[in-house]
């Protein structure tokens, strides 16, 4: 996959952004209503989404991993890794199968995301304490996900509808 | 760009939005359904020496028992049934009257094996001689009616 | 219209974070647990609160630390110094010589019942390394003319240090009042950092500091000495807040020959394992104005064992300078009766299928 200057520095500013988003939602007190350390909102997933519709599935996965490995890399701790990544590739196969589709919009698309990142997070919980307990917050986490997925879906969508006055082909 | 957003929500994402709702509803009947308690037995975790070095549900037990050794002793513990009995034929299942006990251990006095079958979060079996302790722990409901400390 | 969107929705998440989905959880309940093998037994911490994961592993570098002053089986601890000295003084620190001053105290309250002076003694019994055997009466009588706990030097060297002597051919072992100082030293852990519940289990010594996180007290079951080996075998309840609880039985150890039964809780006057028409005494004191007395209580469950009910309620009445109690005391007797003293009447709850009669005394 060959990647142009341009490409290779948006995708950079990108990771940037998503590591500075996942920072961001840990000011969300979400511990006081799901006490599992290593869940997240999944702010970071408007990048995703962005990256998914505009460099295409490989480079956004890149920036992903990217994200991830320095995301826990700065936080000291290989918990966060495992939780990040299973989030965040759970998130991005059901985006990209949700894209494919083409039938809806960025906010099905967010949303159906979200809520693919809060599973991938129980399923780290699960496999790090070892238990099924994690599970009995998987009905709270699935409904904060509606509500995280449209809050990135509506970001995502005003940058698309930001960039259509914007000749797009000559930023990428 | 290499496909086009649809940056305003359409009929589609209802279908989207009733489906993790669908998630939502099922996951919680399946996890909370049948009353809020989250007894039994929660996750077994093995420490020696001051080291973590196990942790897995009963149910892990059942394939095979493990054994664990520390300061020259050793000790074999295995699954048990409050009551005894067999365990479930579907190995999976957790159950509510699970729990781990020592089979058998090769220090002087045996206190592990007399402490016999532990069942509940916050019981726990000691081999002093090889610096073991496995506990029972667990998130979830804390309060199910039992005692939170025995002196004596 | 978009930004309002934005807002609303950012509002409804921030909002739907708030205790209306699931278990509202506390800050004050965040909770650390630490286990950790000290003193011959398994101890399990866990504290609440903020500050909880720093108090939870400043306690466990507590517990080690007094392990590798007071051990008796670590060679190079205080305690097994004192003993290899053959009567020469030896250096020793503060927490020691506290130790050792307040063991000679509570000798001295309890007519020689307690006497830490006694460790040879148990150990010709096996108690210390678990080689159980009867020794013959001439070992006996030779050992006990050694117990004597009014022999045990303790002097201030005028620089701020200690320093300590037994008599020649004496040994001592401080495992009956070192977990009982531990929880003392765990109260004003606690109260360094701000902890506003724990649950410390000393092998069986208890320490309930402030109350459940449901505001309910701490249940501590008492066990039935009965059946010392089944799990969830209470002889009663203990409702506690702010209290240090701690049992002496003959059922913890013990081994049979002969057909006979030893357990670990030697008499100092006989050289035999106590025979005293109790099976256990458990001895409750009150931590929330001051210390909990821990190393007295340990003390006293040892020696009120030995003593039988009628001194031990006779030595309780002593310290009593009316209610609120110095310290309460739980007596289970031979006969099947369960003796509690008044302080107690009302957080005690006698377990229903255990067979005991519940008796209360002022």
């Amino acid at each position: 996959m060959k990647l142009t200057t341009k490409q290779l520095t948006l995708c950079a500013v990108l990771t940037a952004m998503a590591l500075a988003l996942s920072y961001l939602e840990n000011l969300f007190p979400l511990a006081l209503a799901i006490p599992i350390p290593g869940v997240k909102l999944g702010l970071a997933n408007i990048v995703t989404v962005f990256a998914l519709y505009a460099l295409g599935p490989a480079q956004a996965l890149m920036i992903l991993t990217a994200r991830c490995l320095l995301g826990a890399m700065f936080a000291g701790n290989a918990n966060a890794l495992l939780f990040s990544l299973l989030g965040g590739f759970a998130a991005m196969l059901a985006m990209i199968l949700l894209v494919r589709l083409e039938r809806f919009s960025v906010y099905g698309v967010s949303i159906g995301g979200a809520a693919a990142h809060n599973c991938g997070q129980m399923a780290a919980a699960v496999l790090t304490l070892g238990s099924a307990a994690p599970l009995y917050y998987l009905p709270v986490l699935l409904a904060v996900s509606l509500a995280a997925g449209a809050l990135t879906g509506l970001v995502a969508g005003s940058l698309f509808q930001a960039l259509e006055h914007t000749n797009l082909r000559k930023l990428i | 760009m290499r496909s086009s957003p649809k940056p305003r929500p359409n009929g589609w994402d209802a279908l989207v939005v009733l489906v993790v709702l669908a998630l939502a509803a099922g996951s919680a009947l399946a996890v909370w359904g049948g009353g809020r308690t989250a007894a039994g037995p929660g996750t077994v975790v093995v420490t020696i020496g001051g080291q973590e070095v196990d942790r897995f549900p009963p149910e892990a037990l059942l394939d095979s028992p493990r054994t664990y050794s520390g300061n020259g002793y050793t000790l074999e513990l295995e699954y048990g049934l409050r009551g005894g009995g067999d365990p479930p034929l579907n190995h999976q299942a957790p159950s509510l009257e699970a729990g781990v006990q020592v089979a058998w251990a090769d220090c002087p006095t045996r206190d592990c094996v007399r402490t016999g079958l532990i069942t509940q979060r916050g019981q726990s079996i000691v081999c002093l001689p090889a610096g073991a302790i496995i506990r029972l722990t667990g998130t979830g409901a804390e309060d199910f009616g039992g005692v939170d400390a025995v002196v004596g | 219209m978009r930004r309002f969107i934005g807002f609303t929705l950012a509002l409804a998440l921030i909002l739907s974070l708030t205790a209306c989905f699931g278990p509202p959880v506390d800050p004050d309940t965040v909770q650390e647990s630490i286990q950790v093998i000290a003193m011959d037994t398994a101890m399990f911490i866990s504290t609440y609160g903020k500050r909880s994961t720093s108090a939870a592993y400043a306690s466990e570098d507590l517990i080690r630390d007094l392990e590798s002053k007071l051990s008796r089986t670590e060679e190079e601890s205080e305690v097994s110094r004192l003993n290899a000295a053959g009567g020469q003084p030896v250096e020793v620190g503060p927490e020691l010589a506290a130790l050792l001053t307040a063991a000679e105290k509570y000798r001295a309250d309890t007519h020689g019942a307690f006497d830490i002076t006694v460790a040879p003694v148990v150990s010709a019994w096996g108690f210390t390394a678990g080689a159980f055997r009867v020794p013959a009466q001439e070992e006996l009588e030779a050992l006990l003319e050694k117990v004597d706990g009014s022999a045990v030097q303790v002097t201030e060297d005028g620089a701020g240090g200690y320093s300590a002597a037994l008599a020649p051919g004496q040994s001592v072992d401080l495992g009956g009042i070192a977990k009982g100082y531990a929880a003392d030293r765990l109260v004003d852990l606690f109260r360094e950092y701000q902890v506003p519940r724990a649950m410390a289990q000393l092998g069986g010594n208890v320490l309930a500091w402030g109350d459940r996180p449901d505001g309910t007290p701490w249940r501590v079951g008492v066990q039935d000495p009965a059946r010392p080996d089944e799990q969830n075998a209470f002889a009663g309840i203990l409702n506690l807040k702010n209290a240090f609880a701690v049992t002496s039985g003959g059922y913890q150890r013990y081994f049979e020959e002969g057909g006979k039964r030893y357990h670990h809780i030697i008499d100092p006057a006989t050289g035999y394992p106590a025979d005293s028409d109790l099976t256990s005494v458990t001895v409750v004191a009150d931590c929330t104005y001051d210390d909990c007395m821990g190393a007295l209580c340990d003390a006293f469950s040892t020696a009120f064992f030995i003593m039988g009910e009628k001194e031990a309620l006779d030595g309780w009445r002593e310290w009593q300078e009316g209610p609120p109690s110095f310290f309460d005391l739980v007596l289970i007797t031979e006969d099947g009766r369960v003796v509690v003293t008044q302080g107690l009447a009302e957080s005690f709850t006698l377990e229903e299928g255990s067979g005991y009669t519940l008796e209360i005394v002022s």
